[in-house]
């Protein structure tokens, strides 16, 4: 690390122009204070190729110079001995003799690389430097060389694909607060900065803190009463168990999960993007899971292969699915592999390109949920930073193929099952009888229609010509000769079918669509047949997976056989995955890639996921870039940390409730969030965890609190999604999407209180993000979010004073209030705060409140618009009361702490 | 929560002051945003524990890394696919050739319709300017200020459809989903404004263009980069005012008392950058409600400016203000507005003689008046003007009958864009389709090379622009093999 430390301090000087005038590096206190000092000197033990030379070369050179095809210019560049010899051109480098190196010329003068990125300066006095010292190597080079760039021990190295080795923490002590071995990991480093864990928050922060956290929802004033009340030394930790168990908490957590699982309900792709209706049921498997504590690695392997583990292929999965629930929930749960954007669907789309992309959608979910890595990268050529050769890639690829077979695929529909039972499905067969009559009469007559406009604009051509295109017509098209071919492309007009025929005869068209119409009308009337999408393999059929050449699917190669990442493997052999498992009905690929992930020796996985939850409790992770654990991604801010809790995770049973609990018993997660002196001095960005970071609810979660605090909230849970719709402006909001008239003015559809339910539940159309979530920054689903960026503009205020929403919401709070607390001020102040912030007001704030209350309503009266008499229409629902003075008032004082930071932020 | 990078307690001390505060952070505050990421190759320089991009992300005005030639750009959007045969791009060989059969090969979107025969320009070239730029009878305005407009007949996106060319040419490629141009644009650089959007789209009173708001989607960036649109009957822009009972004091009350909370929040909670930037949010939400107000009122616009974006026309009026507004935004600090036309009116697959000299007549005086305007004002050498669809047209006739009824296919091999100001010379004309204006031959550009020309002038590679998404880096011209068009350009 040390030696490219040069170039760091240069970039973040110039990184450091978003924030002023700040130009000293940022240090992170696990790096040690003397490296970016040391950084400045060049490094003190020679460059060797292995460590230094050959990442560089990696990145910008073996693409061309011997990781694929014949290396241009008959030049290899991976190996210290190939570079000496050189290509065509003679020795490309002279150890010892840096100016007489063609190699260092070339790259110094820009000439090479072809491409835009050149090597920098940096980089290129680290070669010199290479060079000049002799060209070292840390060991003899290897007398083979396996194709592509093959895996150093360099590179199988790196910290994250090392076995997990938990560090036995110290006994917590009471001395030092620390209450949980993850106390005592994070004290040392703490310590060592002369710093400790701030006391203890005040008991109703804590219990906030934790309802948002759990649940996402903020305590009732009734619990708030109860917990303070618990004079018991473990009423924090009931009150922790409380939420763990309560419904809430899986739609809280679930909703992180369906973030990197991509969760959606709409196709995606195209300008229609048709909604997806029965992806709902994946979400609420996720949810269930979460409030049962699925154990993870169980979680892990439904999700993956639940149709391999209830032994389903696709023409059976209907049965399976009718078998019992649980066999229903695991194929549900294969939901999982199916949240991706999925166009194949659309007609004029490349399909080649569309499936292609489904299938590598798929693969980045699951290797940034799952894995951290993004293997993305190697589908086109071996990972220019990671050591993931393009062959791993499609080895993955494989696991993934019998299901995703793009040759023969299937589109999202064809990727339902019916859950109709025998005897729908006879009553049904009956009705698609009486339809199927009906259809064939109408390809009869579109065969007629067609035949009729191509006679009637075949007289548009003249004599000769006009029977010479009838007879190329007449033959079939492999018979036709080939004037007979060019005459048709010369006349691409007389190509009449189907889908142009209405360009031909408008009124032909008409009446096959309502033909269709009278279809369709027959086969409603079968019983509501419900789905669910799931993903299985064809039994029949198990392709052959190709290394596709820069992955262009028209490129095949050499045959791939499934398995794992190489570099993780012992010695560098990837785990091979039988290509087909005789005891199932599907290949196994699936089931046998879960079970590796799964093992209890993966290095990555466990490690993913509790940097994922300690993230979502901390707002960040100890490993800051979470879908990232490779060589571009963040290291860890506390290595041994992260060891404990995955080695801790999966030793007893992967139970993310146990982590939960683990974690906010600790005192680092029981710290007050104030700020001190010598905090902000030692450790200014709280790497080191001296106090609890300020977090703003999610976008979900504020949401949810308006509703909350407002009394309208609809707790029940699970179901098909609440709509969203544009509303007149094209905001979106939630609503059913029905307009009328030419001028396509929406219509009111009544929700009867669905408008109310949790976020969790609103339809998340990928086309149609819901404006309140979205400004706060809730996701939209273009593949997965592996971490909410966090935003404070100026649209989020204005959405908070003047949106439709909020407006409402904060009338609905007002009459609550009313109704609650009766007509005194003091007593609807009081519970404001209480529903609002888990408080009473303090004297200012009760004075202040009042006052306000009193001049909004004076200022009303006073401004009153004068009441135009109108003639009563009978007809008319009676008109709602104006609101009072009082009222409006009451309103804006809601609005106000609906909008103030007490509310959007937890301690 | 912040997570700042590359600073230190310096930080801290730079909050002491409100003004410092504000100066440093406004319309969307936070900490560093890491917003664009510099000339190294990171490969060797990620070090451990800083981040790789900032959670929080503001529009503060960044410095590029080279001095900008440009610092703002209008985009005349004319999606449908404007003919350029018939417009720019004079073909003596078509017009000989008229009515004889086309001997190429020619992928047509309606094959109905579809006929090989040569359809000359029915209107006349002339030149015009010192540069004797040729331009058709259409646009009678444009060729007033030909001198300052750099001409570029081989834009070609390769694929007909609507839709994806129009993905590609906003986005850099032709799949929907990305970032725009304008999102990239304001994420590498921030704003001038605080009390604007930076990212200003002005749509049609007739309707959106087709594919709706995904025009100005900001992608997989945070919403902070989505174009705000600005529309042309009131609400203006969405959620900026308060319904009528609220309006003025009663706004002003609950804005008072909603700082007083936040404040005594604030006093509990000493050092919350992210607090004072949540406050800082509001304070600026009600500027922007002034600000914006001032910004689209035309009101105060000098009899002669009105007269020149032709005001005073009912057939320019409404394209004319839209132009005018574009201007008083740019002024204002604006970084990017992007003007849309209703549905596709470009679009003349039949009677183009009619229809496109119609589109010409809405749009021709406003555009070249827009020019004409920023230049009187001196802001045409620091903003970039483009027009432009998303393809051309082809030589050969649409059939729809009578020849009066004949229009003009798809065309997305071949098709014209001008560009104006922000380093870009005038009176040029670059690139060349062949001797039929179907295929682009000569110096073609594709969108990705117009988009790293852009950034170019606003001193910007862009290879350096980048966005990690889950972990991957995406750039504007999606890593696809593309140059910046130095010939166009006044320093190249």
């Amino acid at each position: 690390m040390k030696r490219f430390l040069p170039v760091l301090g240069f970039l973040l000087a110039l990184a450091g122009t978003g924030v002023a005038t700040s130009s000293s590096p940022a240090r992170s206190p696990s790096q040690g204070d003397g490296k970016i000092a040391a950084s400045k000197r060049p490094p003190q033990t020679p460059p060797t190729f292995e460590k230094d030379i050959r990442p560089i070369l990696k990145a910008h050179c073996f693409d061309c110079h011997g990781e694929s095809g014949q290396p241009k210019g008959g030049f290899d560049i991976r190996l210290r001995r190939l570079i000496v010899q050189g290509g065509h051109d003679g020795p490309a480098i002279i150890p010892g003799n840096p100016d007489a190196s063609h190699l260092l010329q070339l790259v110094a003068s820009g000439e090479m690389p072809k491409r835009d990125k050149k090597l920098t300066p940096e980089q290129v006095a680290l070669l010199r430097q290479w060079i000049a010292t002799g060209a070292r190597t840390a060991r003899p080079e290897p007398t083979e060389l396996p194709p592509g760039a093959g895996i150093t021990e360099e590179e199988r190295a790196f910290w994250s694909f090392q076995p997990i080795h938990p560090p036995k923490p110290a006994s917590p002590s009471r001395l030092r607060h620390t209450r949980t071995p993850i106390d005592s990991l994070l004290d040392r480093p703490l310590r060592k900065q002369g710093l400790r864990f701030s006391p203890d928050a005040d008991k109703v922060t804590l219990l906030r803190r934790i309802h948002f956290d759990l649940t996402g929802l903020p305590p009732t004033p009734a619990d708030v009463d109860t917990f303070l009340k618990d004079r018991s030394s473990n009423a924090y930790e009931k009150a922790v168990d409380r939420l763990l168990d309560s419904p809430h908490y899986g739609e809280r957590w679930g909703r992180h999960w369906l973030d990197i699982a991509g969760y959606a309900d709409s196709d995606g792709y195209s300008d229609a993007d048709p909604v997806r209706p029965f992806a709902w049921k994946y979400r609420d498997y996720v949810i269930r899971a979460f409030n049962e504590d699925k154990p993870f690695d169980r979680f892990i392997t439904e999700q993956l292969a639940g149709d391999e583990l209830a032994r389903a292929h696709s023409a059976n999965a209907s049965e399976v699915a009718l078998t019992s629930a649980e066999q229903r929930e695991l194929l549900i749960a294969t939901g999982f592999l199916r949240t991706g954007a999925d166009g194949t669907a659309t007609a004029a789309v490349d399909q080649a390109v569309v499936r292609n992309q489904v299938v590598a959608d798929t693969l980045k979910i699951v290797s940034t949920s799952l894995l951290g890595l993004t293997v993305g990268c190697a589908q086109c050529h071996d990972h220019r930073y990671d050591p993931i050769p393009q062959a791993d890639y499609f080895r993955l690829r494989a696991v993934f193929e019998p299901a995703y077979d793009w040759k023969n695929w299937r589109t999202p529909d064809q990727r339902l099952v019916s859950l109709y039972t025998a005897e729908n499905r006879k009553n049904a067969a009956a009705i698609e009888a009486e339809a199927a009559t009906l259809a064939t009469e109408r390809e009869a007559r579109q065969k007629t229609y067609i035949a009729e406009a191509l006679t009637k604009h075949l007289e548009k051509f003249e004599a000769p010509l006009r029977d010479q295109l009838r007879t190329a017509l007449d033959t079939a098209a492999d018979k036709r000769s080939p004037e007979q071919k060019r005459l048709l492309a010369d006349n691409p007009s007389v190509n009449i079918h189907p889908g142009v025929l209405y360009q031909y005869n408008p009124k032909a068209a008409d009446d096959l669509k309502a033909m269709d119409a009278k279809v369709a009308e027959i086969r409603a009337r079968k019983p509501p047949e419900d789905f669910i999408s799931i993903l299985t393999e064809a039994h029949d059929k198990v392709p052959v997976t190709f290394l596709l050449h820069r992955g262009d699917p028209n490129q095949p190669r050499d045959p791939i056989a499934p398995g794992t990442l190489s570099v993780i493997g012992p010695g560098g052999s990837q785990l091979t995955i039988p290509p087909k498992d005789p005891e199932l009905a599907s290949t196994g690929r699936r089931l046998a890639f879960a079970r590796w992930l799964t093992s209890g020796t993966n290095p990555l996985v466990a490690r993913v996921l509790v940097n994922r939850v300690w993230m979502h409790h901390f707002g960040r992770g100890l490993v800051g870039t979470p879908a990232d654990f490779g060589t571009m991604g963040e290291r860890p801010s506390h290595p041994e940390l992260l060891d404990w809790l995955a080695h801790d995770f999966m030793a007893n049973g992967w139970k993310l409730k146990r982590l939960h609990r683990l974690i906010l018993t600790s005192s680092v997660y029981r710290q007050s969030s104030a700020h001190h002196r010598k905090g902000d001095t030692k450790d200014p960005e709280n790497r080191l965890y001296w106090r609890k970071p300020l977090q703003r609810l999610d976008a979900e979660v504020l949401r949810d609190s308006i509703l909350a605090a407002s009394g309208s909230l609809r707790t029940n849970l699970f179901g098909p999604p609440v709509p969203v719709r544009p509303d007149v402006h094209g905001q979106i909001v939630v609503g059913v999407d029905q307009t009328q008239g030419d001028n396509k003015m929406p219509v009111d559809v009544p929700l009867n209180g669905e408008e109310f339910r949790r976020s969790v539940y609103i339809q998340v159309r990928r086309s149609q993000p819901l404006a309140m979530l979205h400004a706060f920054d809730a996701p939209v689903m273009e593949v997965n979010c592996e971490r909410r960026p966090q935003s404070t503009v100026a649209t989020q205020a204005l959405m908070l004073m003047n949106s439709g929403f909020l407006l409402d919401q904060s009338a609905r709070f007002a009459r609550r209030l009313e109704a609650e607390a009766g007509t005194d001020p003091a007593r609807q102040i009081h519970a404001a705060w209480h529903l609002a912030f888990n408080r009473k007001p303090t004297p200012t704030e009760l004075t202040d409140a009042s006052a306000f209350l009193q001049a909004q309503a004076s200022h009303l009266r006073a401004n009153a618009p004068a009441v135009e008499p109108t003639k009563p229409d009978p007809k008319a629902k009676p008109a709602p009361p104006p609101p009072t003075p009082e009222h409006q008032a009451l309103t804006s004082l809601c609005q106000s702490l609906l909008g103030s930071n007490e509310f959007l932020y937890v301690d | 929560m912040s997570l700042p990078s590359g600073n230190s307690s310096n930080a801290r001390r730079l909050l002491r002051t409100r003004r410092d505060f504000l100066a440093r952070n406004a319309m969307g505050v936070g900490s560093v945003a890491l917003a664009w990421l510099l000339k190294q190759d990171r490969l060797l320089a990620t070090p451990a524990n800083v981040p790789r991009q900032a959670l929080s992300f503001d529009m503060k005005a960044r410095t590029p890394p080279r001095p900008p030639q440009a610092r703002a750009m209008i985009s005349l959007f004319m999606h449908g696919g404007p003919s350029h045969i018939d417009l720019f791009d004079p073909k003596p060989e078509l017009t000989r050739r008229s009515g004889q059969d086309y001997a190429g090969e020619i992928t047509f979107s309606f094959v109905d319709r579809a006929s090989k025969k040569l359809m000359g320009s029915p209107w006349e070239f002339r030149r015009y300017g010192a540069s004797g730029t040729p331009v058709s009878e259409l646009l009678p305005h444009f060729a007033s200020i030909v001198d300052d407009v750099t001409v570029i007949r081989s834009m070609h996106t390769d694929i007909n459809g609507h839709e994806p060319s129009i993905w590609y040419m906003n986005t850099g490629k032709a799949q929907p989903g990305r970032p725009a141009l304008g999102s990239w644009l304001t994420y590498g650089l921030g704003s001038e404004s605080q009390d604007l959007p930076a990212y200003v789209v002005l749509t049609d009173p007739g309707g959106h263009p087709v594919d709706g708001v995904r025009n100005w989607s900001n992608g997989f960036m945070p919403p902070l980069f989505q174009g705000t649109v600005v529309r042309s009957a009131e609400p203006r822009i969405l959620n900026l005012d308060p319904p009528p009972h609220l309006k003025g004091a009663l706004q002003e009350q609950n804005l008072a008392f909603l700082a007083r909370l936040n404040r005594e929040h604030l006093a509990r909670h000493p050092g919350e950058s992210d607090l004072e930037a949540r406050i800082a949010s509001y304070e600026l939400a009600a500027r922007m409600q002034t600000a914006a107000k001032e910004a689209l009122d035309i009101t105060g616009e000098s009899e002669a400016t009105r007269k020149l974006y032709g005001l005073d026309d009912p057939i320019t009026r409404e394209y004319g203000t839209r132009c005018l507004i574009a201007r008083r935004l740019v002024e204002r600090g604006v970084r990017f507005v992007q003007l849309f036309v209703n549905g596709q009116i470009w679009d003349n697959h039949e009677s183009i003689r009619p229809n496109l000299a119609s589109c010409c007549r809405k749009t021709d005086q406003p555009s070249a008046a827009l020019v004409k305007d920023l230049k009187a004002r001196g802001l045409l050498d620091s903003t970039i003007v483009h027009w432009g669809g998303e393809i051309g047209r082809l030589p050969v006739t649409e059939n729809h009958g009578p020849a009066e009824k004949a229009g003009r296919d798809h065309n997305g091999q071949g098709f014209t864009a001008w560009v104006a100001g922000g380093g870009f010379k005038g009176g040029m004309t670059y690139g060349e389709t062949d001797e039929f204006g179907h295929k682009a031959v000569v110096n073609p550009v594709s969108p990705n090379d117009y988009h790293a020309t852009l950034l170019h002038l606003f001193g910007i590679d862009h290879a350096d622009l980048r966005f990690f998404q889950n972990g991957l880096e995406q750039h504007l011209t999606d890593g696809k093999p593309c140059r910046v068009v130095k010939e166009i350009l006044r320093h190249a």
